[in-house]
């Protein structure tokens, strides 16, 4: 099965035209960016990968969860969130696809499920272009993931020789979105342009990585301040971040009238952890950057059973420190080799 | 749709006010089948909230033996609480939970019981000691190893002083050195130095400590002098929480979730963690 570029913007516009949001990658700002396309022209499918990821369709950087109104002591309570837009990702890319199974597996932990998660998702399909190249921070095929991977699609697209598309409907959703879309999906095939896979961050191995993490007297290694000592918390890294999930949630409004809302937030804020009492277990930034690094490598896979990265390279796309989350996966990989060693160990 | 963020409105139905700035709130739900079907165990949390301000956590400190009602003890220290702590008998609040794991109360059945604790973290230990006193037969020994800053800063001072009275508790209070008053007939001394002179015995003991960190550090120490193992003493965490639902990703100690895994654990649980506190 075929789709050509312009199939994609005519898939596009039958989708906007039903009232489907769309999410696509824009320009904005001279910046590409995942937003909601308003027309169907507004796809910019050129670029490697979008600033942001598209995480904010699934989980909106603030969502109202509650409302209430006060009035003469007594409270009113309402529920927000019933109703979820039937969503589209249009050109998603395979990192950012893989992310969302990360998601979801922290928003239905221990069978809590977080609705305003799992209902936007549950009614939003993904159609992922394949990549046939990295840039300088892509680090997929050291996490597991490749530029063609078809984990978290419901269609991959890949890129032919003539500039058009080889597509695979992988799911029911996807299937679905095929059989409602007449004559812009065509039958046939087509030679696949070459893929050229990013090279593995060097000897960053997921695995070891691992080991080296779990081993709780390595959270008191030299290598987290020496590496994350120029962060400055400034949490951007955890804004692009497609697996990134914390949150706070706050009430704002009037006196009398208000709203409770769940907003994005960082493990990179000095506030975070902090008590009320003012005690904070995460009080250096290179604690925080070593949270969030533990998070990625150690609490996604063994909590979460999921992937904690998905190699996107965009903390270090965004980082203005220029910190790079690989450079650490390959100290720590040296380290783990070294201290396997039986002989560093006596 | 289910909203696991959606709190439940409760009614103030008494307040105490336990020291210049802590209060404890008897709160009622104000939907009859939840005040009927709500339950919960020794040691569990939840989120109180004060509508425009936000939510705050704290434990239940009322036993699950008392049914019909939560009862809850917080201090007023930033603007959650300080709006809690405005409120007066009538007012409604928020409340989600029961939250996070509970003392293993089935395995202390048979044994001797102490209690240790500081200022305002003897909340989730009443809770025990009520459950226990609920069912006195099926526990040994009862010892209360309690003391606060000034006699100012004791909380539950007439369940204090009805512990005291009692001839199936020993409960031993102090004052830090400085705190105490005239009349004062407790002690005058750190928790753990007079928890060391009242010696409890190790065997077929369990100590449950709760308080502040350098309290907790010194008890500790104590209890492993007085021949305690890790197994045998168990106490509470506390972190900043703000989903109470492992999701929100702020109450870890490494790799545990406090909110979902915890806040009950034994010392060698502690020691195993990850050095995050
Ligand atoms: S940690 Fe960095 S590279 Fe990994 S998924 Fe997040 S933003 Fe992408
Ligand atoms: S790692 Fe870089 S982007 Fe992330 S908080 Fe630190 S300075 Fe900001
Ligand atoms: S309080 Fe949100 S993860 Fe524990």
């Amino acid at each position: 099965m075929l789709i050509s570029k312009e199939g994609l913007r005519k898939l596009a516009e039958k989708l906007l035209g039903e009232g489907v949001q769309v999410a696509a990658p824009t320009e904005r700002a001279n910046q590409p960016v995942y937003a909601a396309l308003r027309s169907a022209d507004e796809m910019a499918l050129e670029h490697q990968i979008a600033r942001n990821s598209f995480k904010e369709f699934l989980f909106p950087q603030t969502e109202v969860v509650a409302r209430f109104t006060i009035s003469k002591g007594s409270v009113h309570l309402a529920s927000a969130g019933a109703e979820f837009p039937e969503t589209v990702v249009l050109g998603a890319r395979p990192c950012d696809a893989a992310s969302v199974a990360s998601l979801r597996s922290v928003f239905t932990w221990k069978g809590e499920d977080d609705r305003f998660f799992t209902g936007r998702q549950d009614k939003a399909a993904v159609v992922t272009i394949a990549c046939t190249k990295g840039d300088g921070a892509c680090f997929c095929t050291s996490v597991g993931l490749a530029p063609d991977s078809p984990q978290g699609s419901d269609i991959l697209l890949r890129p032919t020789v003539s500039g058009g598309f080889r597509a695979e409907a992988l799911t029911e959703r996807g299937k679905a979105l095929v059989a409602g879309a007449d004559g812009i999906f065509t039958e046939g095939d087509e030679e696949l342009a070459p893929v050229a896979p990013p090279p593995a961050a060097e000897s960053a191995d997921v695995e070891r990585i691992l080991g080296w993490l779990s081993d709780t007297e390595n959270y008191k290694d030299a290598l987290w301040a020496a590496h994350a000592g120029k962060c400055v918390g400034c949490g951007v890294c955890t804004y692009v971040c497609p697996t990134c999930h914390c949150f706070d949630i706050v009430d704002e409004g009037r006196a009398f009238e208000g709203e409770r809302r769940k907003n994005w937030d960082a493990c990179q804020f000095d506030h975070f952890t902090a008590h009320a009492g003012g005690h904070n277990p995460r009080e250096k930034q290179s604690q925080r950057w070593r949270n969030r690094f533990m998070c990625k490598f150690h609490y996604y896979p063994t909590k979460f059973d999921s992937r904690g990265c998905v190699g996107c390279g965009r903390c270090i796309r965004v980082c203005y420190v220029g910190l790079d989350i690989t450079e650490m996966m390959q100290k720590v990989t040296t380290k783990a080799a070294i201290s396997a060693q039986p002989s560093a160990k006596s | 749709m289910t909203n696991i963020y959606l709190p439940h409105l409760v009614t103030i139905e008494d307040i105490v006010e336990e020291t210049p700035d802590v209060r404890t709130y008897r709160l009622v739900f104000q939907d009859e089948k939840m005040r009927e079907s709500f339950s919960f165990r020794a040691g569990q949390f939840a989120l109180y909230s004060a509508f425009g301000a936000g939510e705050s956590t704290f434990c239940i400190a009322n036993p699950p033996t008392r049914k019909g009602y939560i009862e809850t003890t917080f201090r007023r220290v930033g603007r959650v609480t300080g709006t809690l702590a405005d409120l007066n008998i009538g007012d409604t609040m928020g409340f989600r939970g029961p939250y996070g794991n509970w003392f293993p109360m089935d395995s202390f059945h048979g044994k001797n019981l102490i209690f240790v604790a500081g200022g305002i973290a003897l909340p989730p230990l009443r809770t025990v000691i009520w459950e226990c006193l609920d069912q006195r037969e099926k526990f040994g020994d009862i010892t209360v190893v309690y003391g606060a800053r000034s006699v100012q800063d004791l909380v539950y001072k007439r369940e204090l002083e009805h512990w005291n009275e009692r001839p199936d508790v020993n409960l031993v209070q102090t004052v830090d050195p400085g705190g105490e008053e005239p009349g004062w007939k407790g002690k005058i001394g750190f928790v753990p130095t007079v928890l060391k002179e009242a010696a409890p015995s190790p065997d077929n003991a369990v100590a449950l400590v709760c308080g502040p960190p350098i309290m907790i550090k010194f008890s500790l120490q104590a209890l492993g002098e007085l021949g305690f193992s890790d197994e045998q003493v168990y106490t509470t965490l506390e972190n900043k929480m703000k989903c109470g639902l492992g999701k929100c990703g702020r109450c870890n100690v490494g790799d545990i979730y406090i909110c979902k895994e915890g806040p009950v654990y034994t010392t060698a649980e502690v020691k195993n963690m990850y050095p995050d506190l």
